[in-house]
Protein backbone atom coordinates (compact mmCIF):
# COMPACT_ATOMS: atom_id res chain seq x y z
CA UNK A 1 0.00 0.00 0.00
CA UNK A 2 0.79 3.38 -0.83
CA UNK A 3 2.37 5.66 2.21
CA UNK A 4 1.98 9.52 2.54
CA UNK A 5 -0.72 11.68 1.90
CA UNK A 6 -4.14 11.40 2.99
CA UNK A 7 -4.43 12.29 6.28
CA UNK A 8 -7.19 12.98 7.67
CA UNK A 9 -7.84 15.17 10.92
CA UNK A 10 -9.45 12.88 13.13
CA UNK A 11 -6.51 10.27 12.94
CA UNK A 12 -4.28 12.16 14.52
CA UNK A 13 -5.26 10.05 17.73
CA UNK A 14 -5.05 7.10 15.99
CA UNK A 15 -7.71 4.78 18.51
CA UNK A 16 -9.59 2.28 17.14
CA UNK A 17 -13.32 1.39 17.82
CA UNK A 18 -12.62 0.21 21.05
CA UNK A 19 -9.93 2.37 22.01
CA UNK A 20 -12.28 5.31 21.05
CA UNK A 21 -14.83 3.97 23.08
CA UNK A 22 -12.50 3.03 26.47
CA UNK A 23 -11.24 6.48 25.94
CA UNK A 24 -14.45 8.11 25.85
CA UNK A 25 -14.86 6.14 29.44
CA UNK A 26 -11.76 7.74 31.07
CA UNK A 27 -11.86 10.88 30.03
CA UNK A 28 -13.60 13.98 31.58
CA UNK A 29 -14.85 15.34 28.49
CA UNK A 30 -16.28 11.88 27.30
CA UNK A 31 -19.44 13.27 25.55
CA UNK A 32 -17.13 15.28 22.79
CA UNK A 33 -14.80 12.29 22.67
CA UNK A 34 -17.87 10.07 21.60
CA UNK A 35 -18.93 12.68 18.96
CA UNK A 36 -15.24 12.38 17.86
CA UNK A 37 -15.50 8.65 17.37
CA UNK A 38 -18.03 9.51 14.39
CA UNK A 39 -15.14 11.92 13.16
CA UNK A 40 -12.58 8.79 14.06
CA UNK A 41 -14.14 6.35 12.26
CA UNK A 42 -14.59 8.47 9.21
CA UNK A 43 -10.65 9.22 9.36
CA UNK A 44 -10.17 5.28 9.69
CA UNK A 45 -12.21 4.96 6.34
CA UNK A 46 -10.67 7.15 4.62
CA UNK A 47 -7.02 6.48 5.81
CA UNK A 48 -8.03 3.00 4.35
CA UNK A 49 -9.53 4.06 1.39
CA UNK A 50 -6.99 6.95 0.61
CA UNK A 51 -4.17 3.62 0.55
CA UNK A 52 -6.88 1.66 -1.48
CA UNK A 53 -7.39 4.52 -3.93
CA UNK A 54 -3.85 5.49 -4.59
CA UNK A 55 -2.91 1.75 -5.43
CA UNK A 56 -5.90 1.88 -8.18
CA UNK A 57 -5.46 4.75 -9.68
CA UNK A 58 -1.37 4.17 -9.92
CA UNK A 59 -2.61 0.66 -11.85
CA UNK A 60 -5.19 2.74 -13.53
CA UNK A 61 -3.48 5.41 -14.54
CA UNK A 62 -0.06 3.36 -15.52
CA UNK A 63 -2.04 1.30 -18.31
CA UNK A 64 -3.68 4.32 -19.85
CA UNK A 65 -0.50 5.90 -20.19
CA UNK A 66 1.71 2.80 -21.26
CA UNK A 67 -0.74 2.51 -24.31
CA UNK A 68 -0.72 5.94 -24.92
CA UNK A 69 2.91 6.50 -24.64
CA UNK A 70 3.27 3.20 -26.46
CA UNK A 71 0.96 4.75 -29.69
CA UNK A 72 3.07 8.12 -29.60
CA UNK A 73 6.57 5.95 -28.97
CA UNK A 74 5.72 3.83 -32.07
CA UNK A 75 4.63 7.06 -34.44
CA UNK A 76 7.63 9.13 -33.56
CA UNK A 77 10.29 5.92 -33.80
CA UNK A 78 8.56 5.12 -37.22
CA UNK A 79 9.07 8.56 -38.52
CA UNK A 80 12.39 8.81 -36.81
CA UNK A 81 13.01 5.03 -38.77
CA UNK A 82 11.79 5.99 -42.18
CA UNK A 83 13.49 9.55 -42.37
CA UNK A 84 17.30 7.97 -41.33
CA UNK A 85 16.75 5.32 -43.80
CA UNK A 86 15.44 7.54 -46.54
CA UNK A 87 18.83 9.61 -45.52
CA UNK A 88 21.07 7.29 -46.21
CA UNK A 89 19.57 6.33 -49.44
CA UNK A 90 19.94 9.54 -50.71
CA UNK A 91 23.27 9.61 -49.32
CA UNK A 92 24.75 8.64 -52.12
CA UNK A 93 23.28 11.23 -54.66
CA UNK A 94 24.38 14.62 -54.21
CA UNK A 95 22.51 15.76 -57.05
CA UNK A 96 20.05 18.95 -56.76
CA UNK A 97 16.73 17.40 -56.54
CA UNK A 98 17.96 15.13 -54.21
CA UNK A 99 19.77 18.00 -51.94
CA UNK A 100 16.50 18.90 -51.43
CA UNK A 101 15.39 16.08 -49.94
CA UNK A 102 18.07 15.57 -48.43
CA UNK A 103 17.03 19.11 -46.39
CA UNK A 104 13.63 18.36 -45.77
CA UNK A 105 14.76 15.08 -44.46
CA UNK A 106 17.60 16.62 -41.82
CA UNK A 107 14.72 18.99 -40.86
CA UNK A 108 12.28 16.56 -40.01
CA UNK A 109 14.95 14.15 -38.14
CA UNK A 110 15.91 17.54 -36.12
CA UNK A 111 12.71 17.89 -35.03
CA UNK A 112 12.47 14.34 -33.51
CA UNK A 113 15.56 14.45 -31.90
CA UNK A 114 14.59 17.57 -30.29
CA UNK A 115 11.00 16.40 -29.43
CA UNK A 116 10.98 14.88 -25.54
CA UNK A 117 8.19 12.17 -27.11
CA UNK A 118 8.73 10.19 -24.25
CA UNK A 119 8.00 12.82 -21.31
CA UNK A 120 4.26 13.16 -20.53
CA UNK A 121 4.78 16.57 -18.56
CA UNK A 122 6.11 18.21 -22.07
CA UNK A 123 3.32 21.03 -22.73
CA UNK A 124 3.97 20.99 -26.14
CA UNK A 125 3.72 17.44 -26.54
CA UNK A 126 0.78 17.55 -29.31
CA UNK A 127 1.27 20.92 -30.80
CA UNK A 128 4.94 19.07 -31.68
CA UNK A 129 3.73 15.90 -32.37
CA UNK A 130 1.22 17.89 -35.18
CA UNK A 131 4.08 19.65 -36.81
CA UNK A 132 6.12 16.31 -37.20
CA UNK A 133 3.01 14.68 -38.47
CA UNK A 134 3.24 18.10 -41.20
CA UNK A 135 7.01 17.83 -41.67
CA UNK A 136 6.49 14.06 -42.48
CA UNK A 137 3.86 14.19 -45.03
CA UNK A 138 6.04 16.50 -46.71
CA UNK A 139 8.92 14.61 -46.90
CA UNK A 140 6.29 11.72 -48.13
CA UNK A 141 5.46 14.03 -50.76
CA UNK A 142 8.82 15.17 -51.80
CA UNK A 143 9.83 11.71 -52.34
CA UNK A 144 6.56 10.53 -54.35
CA UNK A 145 5.65 7.89 -51.38
CA UNK A 146 2.21 8.08 -50.42
CA UNK A 147 1.86 7.72 -46.43
CA UNK A 148 -0.24 4.99 -46.16
CA UNK A 149 1.90 3.15 -49.86
CA UNK A 150 2.27 -0.39 -48.20
CA UNK A 151 1.38 -2.73 -51.25
CA UNK A 152 -1.12 -5.57 -51.09
CA UNK A 153 -1.30 -5.79 -47.03
CA UNK A 154 -4.16 -4.47 -44.82
CA UNK A 155 -2.14 -2.72 -42.65
CA UNK A 156 -1.56 1.05 -43.59
CA UNK A 157 2.01 1.11 -41.66
CA UNK A 158 2.12 4.76 -42.40
CA UNK A 159 -0.81 6.13 -41.26
CA UNK A 160 -1.72 7.23 -37.28
CA UNK B 1 -28.87 10.02 20.05
CA UNK B 2 -29.41 7.21 22.49
CA UNK B 3 -26.41 5.31 21.37
CA UNK B 4 -24.59 8.69 23.49
CA UNK B 5 -26.34 7.53 26.33
CA UNK B 6 -25.57 4.04 26.07
CA UNK B 7 -22.29 4.76 25.17
CA UNK B 8 -21.94 6.98 28.40
CA UNK B 9 -23.82 4.69 30.86
CA UNK B 10 -22.17 1.53 29.67
CA UNK B 11 -18.75 2.76 28.33
CA UNK B 12 -16.81 0.38 30.29
CA UNK B 13 -18.34 -2.80 28.78
CA UNK B 14 -17.73 -4.13 25.53
CA UNK B 15 -20.86 -2.84 23.27
CA UNK B 16 -20.19 -4.80 20.72
CA UNK B 17 -21.77 -7.96 23.20
CA UNK B 18 -24.59 -8.43 21.54
CA UNK B 19 -25.95 -10.45 24.43
CA UNK B 20 -26.98 -7.84 26.45
CA UNK B 21 -30.42 -7.16 25.82
CA UNK B 22 -31.55 -3.71 27.22
CA UNK B 23 -28.73 -2.04 25.26
CA UNK B 24 -29.05 -4.38 22.11
CA UNK B 25 -30.93 -1.70 19.88
CA UNK B 26 -28.91 1.16 20.86
CA UNK B 27 -25.86 -0.83 19.82
CA UNK B 28 -26.91 -1.78 16.54
CA UNK B 29 -27.62 1.89 16.11
CA UNK B 30 -24.42 2.64 16.88
CA UNK B 31 -22.77 0.01 15.19
CA UNK B 32 -24.45 1.05 11.67
CA UNK B 33 -23.60 4.78 12.24
CA UNK B 34 -19.92 3.82 12.77
CA UNK B 35 -20.14 1.77 10.19
CA UNK B 36 -21.94 3.92 8.06
CA UNK B 37 -19.38 6.87 8.54
CA UNK B 38 -16.67 4.08 8.45
CA UNK B 39 -17.70 3.35 4.40
CA UNK B 40 -18.07 7.06 4.13
CA UNK B 41 -15.11 7.66 5.22
CA UNK B 42 -13.55 4.76 2.91
CA UNK B 43 -15.34 6.12 -0.56
CA UNK B 44 -14.25 9.79 0.59
CA UNK B 45 -10.39 8.31 0.86
CA UNK B 46 -10.57 5.97 -2.07
CA UNK B 47 -11.67 9.03 -4.09
CA UNK B 48 -9.49 11.17 -3.31
CA UNK B 49 -6.38 8.79 -3.74
CA UNK B 50 -7.21 8.15 -6.82
CA UNK B 51 -7.26 11.02 -8.26
CA UNK B 52 -3.67 12.42 -7.26
CA UNK B 53 -2.48 8.20 -8.06
CA UNK B 54 -3.96 8.40 -11.53
CA UNK B 55 -1.71 10.99 -13.02
CA UNK B 56 1.44 9.90 -11.17
CA UNK B 57 0.49 6.11 -12.69
CA UNK B 58 -0.17 7.72 -16.24
CA UNK B 59 2.96 9.49 -16.34
CA UNK B 60 5.01 6.44 -14.89
CA UNK B 61 3.06 4.14 -17.73
CA UNK B 62 3.59 6.93 -20.39
CA UNK B 63 7.50 6.92 -20.19
CA UNK B 64 6.99 3.02 -20.07
CA UNK B 65 4.98 2.60 -23.16
CA UNK B 66 7.04 5.12 -25.15
CA UNK B 67 10.64 3.79 -24.78
CA UNK B 68 9.00 0.63 -25.21
CA UNK B 69 7.71 0.67 -28.32
CA UNK B 70 9.91 3.55 -30.08
CA UNK B 71 12.24 0.40 -31.17
CA UNK B 72 9.22 -1.15 -32.54
CA UNK B 73 8.37 2.12 -34.50
CA UNK B 74 12.01 2.47 -35.96
CA UNK B 75 12.11 -0.61 -37.26
CA UNK B 76 9.00 -0.58 -38.97
CA UNK B 77 10.06 2.79 -40.20
CA UNK B 78 13.13 1.40 -41.54
CA UNK B 79 11.71 -1.36 -43.35
CA UNK B 80 9.08 0.65 -44.41
CA UNK B 81 11.69 3.51 -46.00
CA UNK B 82 13.47 0.21 -47.35
CA UNK B 83 9.69 -0.90 -48.81
CA UNK B 84 9.64 2.54 -50.35
CA UNK B 85 12.80 3.01 -52.11
CA UNK B 86 12.63 -1.23 -53.62
CA UNK B 87 9.32 -0.38 -55.20
CA UNK B 88 10.39 3.33 -57.07
CA UNK B 89 13.55 1.40 -57.59
CA UNK B 90 12.22 -1.68 -59.38
CA UNK B 91 13.56 -4.56 -56.33
CA UNK B 92 10.39 -5.91 -56.70
CA UNK B 93 11.23 -9.55 -55.32
CA UNK B 94 12.04 -7.64 -52.21
CA UNK B 95 8.90 -6.13 -51.43
CA UNK B 96 7.57 -9.65 -50.08
CA UNK B 97 10.58 -10.10 -47.72
CA UNK B 98 9.96 -6.62 -46.18
CA UNK B 99 6.58 -7.39 -46.36
CA UNK B 100 6.71 -10.42 -43.74
CA UNK B 101 9.12 -8.66 -41.24
CA UNK B 102 6.94 -5.79 -41.56
CA UNK B 103 4.40 -8.28 -40.75
CA UNK B 104 7.03 -9.75 -37.92
CA UNK B 105 7.66 -6.34 -36.40
CA UNK B 106 3.65 -5.45 -36.76
CA UNK B 107 3.36 -8.26 -34.39
CA UNK B 108 5.42 -7.70 -31.78
CA UNK B 109 3.70 -4.15 -31.75
CA UNK B 110 0.59 -5.89 -30.71
CA UNK B 111 2.42 -8.28 -28.18
CA UNK B 112 3.82 -4.79 -26.63
CA UNK B 113 0.36 -3.13 -26.82
CA UNK B 114 -1.32 -6.54 -25.21
CA UNK B 115 1.22 -6.87 -22.45
CA UNK B 116 0.74 -3.47 -21.27
CA UNK B 117 -2.94 -3.51 -21.52
CA UNK B 118 -2.87 -6.56 -19.21
CA UNK B 119 -0.58 -5.77 -16.47
CA UNK B 120 -2.53 -4.23 -14.84
CA UNK B 121 -0.41 -5.43 -11.33
CA UNK B 122 3.10 -4.52 -12.92
CA UNK B 123 4.13 -2.79 -10.53
CA UNK B 124 8.08 -2.73 -10.32
CA UNK B 125 10.50 -1.68 -13.15
CA UNK B 126 11.89 -5.47 -13.01
CA UNK B 127 8.77 -6.46 -14.98
CA UNK B 128 9.26 -4.38 -17.58
CA UNK B 129 13.00 -4.86 -18.03
CA UNK B 130 12.13 -9.14 -18.14
CA UNK B 131 9.62 -8.34 -20.70
CA UNK B 132 12.25 -5.76 -22.59
CA UNK B 133 14.82 -8.57 -22.03
CA UNK B 134 12.33 -11.51 -23.72
CA UNK B 135 12.76 -8.87 -27.01
CA UNK B 136 16.33 -8.46 -25.99
CA UNK B 137 18.25 -7.21 -29.51
CA UNK B 138 21.37 -8.42 -28.50
CA UNK B 139 20.30 -12.01 -28.65
CA UNK B 140 20.72 -14.50 -31.30
CA UNK B 141 17.01 -15.17 -31.03
CA UNK B 142 15.11 -17.95 -32.58
CA UNK B 143 13.44 -16.96 -35.60
CA UNK B 144 10.70 -17.15 -37.88
CA UNK B 145 9.42 -19.65 -40.11
CA UNK B 146 10.35 -18.31 -43.33
CA UNK B 147 13.75 -19.70 -44.26
CA UNK B 148 12.25 -20.52 -47.47
CA UNK B 149 12.33 -16.99 -48.26
CA UNK B 150 15.91 -15.87 -47.15
CA UNK B 151 17.51 -18.86 -49.37
CA UNK B 152 20.86 -18.11 -50.46
CA UNK B 153 20.89 -16.50 -53.92
CA UNK B 154 17.63 -15.03 -53.72
CA UNK B 155 18.45 -11.93 -54.13
CA UNK B 156 21.86 -11.97 -56.03
CA UNK B 157 20.41 -10.50 -58.36
CA UNK B 158 19.72 -7.23 -56.88
CA UNK B 159 23.38 -7.32 -55.14
CA UNK B 160 24.72 -7.30 -58.64
CA UNK B 161 22.59 -4.98 -60.02
CA UNK B 162 23.28 -1.91 -57.32
CA UNK B 163 24.92 0.70 -58.16
CA UNK B 164 27.30 1.41 -55.49
CA UNK B 165 28.00 -1.89 -53.71
CA UNK B 166 29.80 -0.79 -51.02
CA UNK B 167 30.25 -4.41 -49.16
CA UNK B 168 32.58 -6.21 -48.28
CA UNK B 169 33.01 -9.98 -49.34
CA UNK B 170 34.30 -11.34 -46.17
CA UNK B 171 31.81 -9.91 -44.02
CA UNK B 172 29.04 -10.93 -46.20
CA UNK B 173 29.92 -14.75 -45.95
CA UNK B 174 29.75 -14.34 -42.11
CA UNK B 175 26.76 -12.64 -42.02
CA UNK B 176 24.94 -15.10 -44.84
CA UNK B 177 25.84 -17.88 -42.30
CA UNK B 178 25.09 -16.21 -39.15
CA UNK B 179 21.69 -15.15 -40.40
CA UNK B 180 20.88 -18.71 -41.55
CA UNK B 181 22.03 -20.14 -38.18
CA UNK B 182 19.29 -17.24 -37.16
CA UNK B 183 16.65 -18.44 -38.99
CA UNK B 184 16.89 -22.21 -38.75
CA UNK B 185 17.27 -21.90 -34.88
CA UNK B 186 14.15 -24.13 -33.90
CA UNK B 187 11.68 -20.99 -33.63
CA UNK B 188 9.32 -19.91 -31.12
CA UNK B 189 8.40 -16.51 -32.62
CA UNK B 190 10.54 -14.18 -34.45
CA UNK B 191 11.90 -11.86 -32.29
CA UNK B 192 13.29 -7.89 -33.52
CA UNK B 193 16.74 -9.26 -33.17
CA UNK B 194 15.94 -11.45 -36.11
CA UNK B 195 13.97 -8.71 -38.16
CA UNK B 196 17.53 -7.06 -37.36
CA UNK B 197 19.57 -9.45 -38.45
CA UNK B 198 16.91 -10.21 -41.47
CA UNK B 199 17.37 -6.28 -42.17
CA UNK B 200 20.97 -6.56 -42.68
CA UNK B 201 21.37 -9.59 -44.40
CA UNK B 202 18.80 -7.37 -47.42
CA UNK B 203 20.45 -4.45 -47.00
CA UNK B 204 23.47 -6.02 -47.87
CA UNK B 205 22.06 -8.25 -50.52
CA UNK B 206 20.41 -4.57 -52.02
CA UNK B 207 24.30 -3.47 -52.23
CA UNK B 208 22.85 -0.65 -50.35
CA UNK B 209 25.82 1.42 -48.65
CA UNK B 210 27.56 1.43 -45.07
CA UNK B 211 25.41 3.94 -43.96
CA UNK B 212 22.41 2.45 -44.74
CA UNK B 213 24.43 -0.76 -42.29
CA UNK B 214 25.65 1.31 -39.55
CA UNK B 215 21.47 2.84 -39.00
CA UNK B 216 20.22 -0.76 -39.18
CA UNK B 217 22.70 -1.93 -36.81
CA UNK B 218 21.94 0.80 -34.48
CA UNK B 219 18.59 0.51 -34.04
CA UNK B 220 17.53 -0.66 -30.63
CA UNK B 221 20.43 1.04 -29.05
Amino acid sequence: MLSGGGTHPARSRGLGFRGAMAAAASSADMFDDIVMAEERFHGEGYQEGYAEGSHIGVVEGRRYGSLHGAKIGSEVGCYLGFALTWQCLLHKCTDEKNSKKTKVLDSLIGMIRKFPYEDPTYDKLQEDLEKIRGKFKQVCSILNIQSDFRISTERSSLTF
Amino acid sequence: MSWVQVAISRSSEDIFDEDADEIYIAQKEWNSAMKKRLKEGYRDGIEAGKELALQEGFNQGYRQGAELMVTCGQFRGTLNALLSWCHLNGHDSALSKINHLLDVVGKREDDVLKYLNSTQEQSHLGDILDFVQDMDLSDTAPAGTECDAVKAGKYEHIGSSGKTSCRNNGKDDSLQSECSKAICTDPEKPTLAWVKEQTVWLVEQLGLSLDMLHHVQQLGY
